[in-house]
């Protein structure tokens, strides 16, 4: 058996905080110092988006929300200036609004051939940093192809929507944990850290898992 | 968010920490003053 703590993470490909909190995660791993193994796992915030939303991020929020489009542009920017904080460049004037469950099966995908880290943080900086589409299975095939994957191999996958089930069971499995927003972080199979939380709350909670198994 | 009733796991961590529920990502009030003091920080107010 492994020594490695294993920690599950329910995350949407347009999730400000996902990303965010992947940061924050990966800092706080680091000062843990241990070793750990983390899935990610699929959670989708708005999946009546179409994949081609006719409009800004800053307009889908307004008429989803019904409020007011200076108000939206407010937190959008105050989200980017927190991911800035983190080193991230979030990018909402060419941020493309869609479905994201193609992405979630291209994650999958990519889980089978052994490279899910690799592919999830690749689409998240597409989303938030470059402005590209993640809705679309030609764009996120030569996303696929930009990692080394094979293009044929990844359409058929994405067009016959093999991975689509993986998907669904992914979200079941968060409904019945009780997963109502994300990032969703499960630890070692028993503790829950919910959002993007500082380092070293992260740390914090693997070092004491840490413990718990050596006093074992 | 989680609803702490219904999860199998025990939560640790800040409740508040910033999530996404449904198409809206909270701010908690932490993180607007952080940004704000970082901008007065860069304009040497």
């Amino acid at each position: 058996m492994s020594n490695s703590i294993k920690v599950d993470i329910w995350s949407d490909v347009q999730c400000p905080w996902c990303y965010i909190g992947k940061r924050k995660f990966e800092e706080g791993a680091a000062q843990f110092g241990g070793d750990v193994e983390v899935e990610y796992h699929s959670f989708e915030l708005s999946p009546d988006t179409p994949v081609d939303f006719d409009g800004t991020p800053v307009e889908y929020l307004s008429q989803r929300k019904g409020m007011p489009v200076e108000q939206v542009e407010q937190m959008l920017e105050r989200v980017t200036g927190i991911a800035k904080d983190v080193g991230l460049d979030y990018d909402y004037d060419h941020v493309h609004q869609t479905n994201t469950v193609i992405s979630h099966e291209l994650l999958h995908f990519a889980k089978s051939k052994g490279r899910q880290l690799e592919m999830k943080e690749r689409l998240l900086k597409a989303y938030f940093v470059n402005g590209e589409h993640v809705g679309r299975i030609p764009d996120l095939v030569a996303i696929a192809v930009e990692l080394g994957f094979d293009a044929d191999e990844v359409t058929e996958a994405l067009e016959s929507h093999r991975f689509l089930a993986d998907v669904k069971a992914d979200v079941a499995q968060a409904v019945e944990y009780g997963i109502q927003g994300v990032p969703f972080f499960v630890i070692d199979g028993k503790y829950g850290v919910s959002g993007a939380q500082e380092a070293a709350a992260f740390a914090n909670v693997l070092a004491q898992v840490q413990s718990e198994r050596e006093a074992v | 968010m989680t609803d702490a009733t219904t999860t199998p796991f025990t939560i640790l961590g800040d409740p508040a920490a910033a999530a996404c529920e449904g198409d809206f990502c909270e701010i908690p009030a932490h993180h607007e003053q952080a940004v704000v003091n970082r901008r007065l920080d860069e304009d040497n107010v």
